[in-house]
């Protein structure tokens, strides 16, 4: 597109150029025109590629358009137009450096387990807007099953270990280490009942003057599942029922 | 000796003029932050089918005019660079003045979109998708700005026929604006 200019000079810059700016401007008016009309096309017919190809190569003959005709960079010093090159060929790297991980979700030996829920809840999520077709509440979509047992292990064993006592992966380097609720002295204190325990999974044991490395959960859990998250704590004691 | 100009602005190894060469590189660093900004959101468009609900939201026919806005005041800035060329200082500020009003089109309806979207609960935080939307529009939209503060000065000057080479300045930058809205529109508002 912009070597097909008839002025094409390279040091003509300041010399002035007789580029048609009027003419140029329609031809950008009717790309766009195309470029607006062409994705209804293409989603009428169903044929993807009338979209793609309306919507996205008509953007960069225009900006070539702007580029070299606008901008002047087909008459500028052809230094500059390897320092845009370079620039946009960084930028190509990087892109397509962290594409693999950006669009898999999965690859030889690992998942991306957030972004396929993010998927799954989003496209649930579009399923549940399109049966209603009006102004759905967009309630957060909460896994069916809740049971305090696998939570525990999913989220406490990290550092508590799955059997709590203590023995976690991430809470061996901690300090003070988390509680061991297999240890008869761990409960020897009165003030730790049912309450506290709920208190402390719900705000983080800070909040009870305990270590700020026992994080809050609240934000995770309903009312409800905090108890039985913290009925299930409870069940670790040695003289639990 | 009293008025001597600072070295930067005489001095060229490149034999571009060196605020043309500035801004040259000020759109070079540019590509690089809208190019990395647009690409990433390309990718996550491409990885997340679901986005298309999101995605089907937006308004095409206010992203349409918007690009027109833009496109014609890339016209009016090119027709005051040549203005500024002939030496028709007051003419090269008319028409700066055109653009700067296309500017704050661009803007009043850019307001007007974003408040109906805001308001219809669609906001930076709703999801990935939108916050997208506001962070690529929104950076977009403050170059918009910027350019446009910058232009009023420089139309100023054009006007009592001062430093006309800053007349091509501005607008090399400006049309900079307009094409990452050209690519802006097809991803926000085409595909769907």
């Amino acid at each position: 597109m912009s070597e097909n200019n008839e002025h094409h000079d390279e040091h003509g810059h300041d010399a002035g150029h007789h580029v048609n700016y009027f003419k140029i401007y329609v031809i950008l008016l009717i790309l766009f025109l195309i470029s607006v009309v062409g994705p209804e096309v293409g989603e009428a017919t169903g044929l993807r590629w009338i979209t793609l190809i309306t919507a996205f190569g008509i953007a960069v003959v225009k900006a070539r358009l702007v580029v070299n005709n606008f901008m002047h960079l087909a008459w500028e010093k052809r230094i500059m137009k390897w320092v845009l090159a370079t620039s946009l060929v960084l930028m190509l790297i990087m892109v397509s450096g962290i594409s693999p991980d950006v669009m898999n979700h999965e690859g030889q030996r690992w998942e991306n387990i957030a972004a396929k829920a993010e998927v799954e809840r989003g496209l649930a999520y579009a399923a549940g807007y399109a049966e209603e077709e009006s102004e759905a509440e967009p309630e957060v979509m909460v896994a069916a099953a809740f049971s305090a047992e696998s939570s525990f292990g999913q989220i406490c064993a990290t550092c508590h270990g799955v059997g709590g006592a203590g023995d976690g992966a991430a809470g061996a380097a901690l300090n003070p280490p988390p509680a061991n609720f297999t240890d008869p002295a761990f409960w020897a204190d009165p003030a730790r009942d049912r309450d506290r325990v709920i208190t402390v999974i719900r705000d983080g044991a800070a909040a009870v003057g305990g270590s700020a490395l026992m994080a809050p959960w609240g934000a995770l859990y309903t009312e409800e599942q905090l108890e039985q998250v913290a009925d299930y704590v409870m069940s670790f004691r040695p003289d639990a029922d | 000796m009293a008025h001597a100009r600072p070295i930067a602005t005489t001095r060229s190894a490149t034999g571009i003029p060196t605020p043309r060469l500035a801004v040259w590189w000020i759109l070079a660093s540019e590509v690089v932050i809208f190019g990395g900004l647009l690409g990433v959101y390309l990718m996550h468009r491409i990885g997340h089918p679901e986005w298309a609900e999101a995605a089907s939201h937006t308004q095409t026919w206010i992203g349409a005019i918007n690009t027109f806005v833009l496109l014609t005041s890339s016209f009016t800035c090119v027709l005051a660079h040549q203005a500024a060329e002939k030496g028709n200082g007051k003419e090269a500020a008319k028409l700066l003045g055109f653009t700067i009003l296309g500017a704050l089109m661009f803007l009043m309806i850019k307001s007007y979109e974003w408040t109906t979207e805001i308001l219809a609960g669609y906001t930076i935080t709703s999801n990935t998708f939108w916050s997208f939307y506001y962070t690529a529009a929104g950076l977009h939209a403050l170059h918009v700005i910027a350019g446009a503060i910058i232009m009023g000065f420089v139309a100023v000057d054009a006007f009592r026929g001062r430093e006309l080479h800053r007349v091509e300045i501005i607008g090399i930058y400006w049309h900079f604006v307009d094409v990452v809205w050209i690519f802006l529109f097809p991803l926000l508002y085409i595909a769907k």
